[in-house]
């Protein structure tokens, strides 16, 4: 594995405490509406709690390198805020009460959106095998720097 | 909930903020200070949180929801403070930015759930 970079290194860094977050945020939120108030809004509240679920394991699959795992996790990821930001749209009647996927995740300022285009993104480039076009992530050329 | 309270963790959380994005800029790693900076607005929060319990002003007992939001932001800092540091990049930097950035936002939705 030395021909790849971790996924959890360098801009996975970042992405994974974005997704550290998400699932935080959702798992609180959709285990506090399923646990509360679940028969106003069954469909709505699972589906928070799912994505809650969906973000926790992402976020362990990329901290831990485990890429057989984050693809399909961001991908199920990427369905489902598309499928149900669309149905918003298409079908309110479904989503009277939002979930963490309503309009695309625009309470979280869209963040459930763009995240899973930046998790495959991350995914794909850094599993790639280094060479002299791919490798400075950034044009400063000092991030492999150490503490100065 | 007062809202000084809230402002007051608003404006130390973006400071701790704008420090982390200043560092992304020149492209250097956490240092150790913005750790101390981050424990400093961890703390204020847990302050916040004792006056809260002890004299809830504002009218109205709070919401249970205000208790999680309450509870969740407490982990952010210290999560991505370990985290963080793992990391001797810029990336590092950018952490710390996201989460002070994400306590700050926090800190305004608690205003908003206080009585819902």
């Amino acid at each position: 594995m030395d021909s790849v970079r971790r996924t959890s290194e360098g801009p996975g860094r970042a992405l994974v405490m974005t997704y550290g977050i998400l699932a935080l945020a959702a798992c609180a939120r959709g285990g506090y509406e399923v646990v509360v108030k679940f028969d106003k809004a069954p469909l709505a509240y699972s589906l928070s709690l799912f994505a809650g679920v969906v973000y926790a394991v992402a976020t362990f699959a990329l901290a831990t390198n485990r890429r057989w795992l984050a693809w399909p996790t961001v991908l199920t990821e990427m369905a489902g805020v598309l499928v149900v930001g669309t149905l918003s749209f298409v079908a309110p009647d479904l989503f009277r009460l939002s979930s963490v996927w309503s309009w695309f995740g625009v309470e979280y300022l869209l963040v459930p959106l763009v995240l899973p285009f930046l998790g495959l993104a991350w995914l794909w480039r850094s599993g790639r095998a280094p060479d002299e076009a791919s490798v400075p992530v950034d044009p400063a050329g000092g991030t492999d720097r150490p503490i100065g | 909930m007062s809202t000084p309270l809230v402002w007051v963790g608003v404006v130390l959380s973006l400071a701790l903020a704008v420090w982390a994005g200043w560092y992304v800029l020149r492209n250097k790693p956490v240092v150790l200070r913005q750790l101390l900076g981050g424990a400093v607005v961890e703390v204020y929060l847990l302050i916040q949180l004792v006056v809260v319990l002890v004299h809830p002003a504002g009218g109205g007992a709070p919401s249970g929801l205000f208790w999680i939001y309450v509870g969740t932001q407490l982990f952010i800092l210290p999560l991505a403070a370990t985290w963080a540091f793992a990391e001797r990049t810029r990336w590092s930097s950018v952490v710390l930015l996201i989460a002070a950035l994400v306590v700050a936002f926090l800190q305004l939705r608690l205003l908003q759930v206080w009585g819902s």
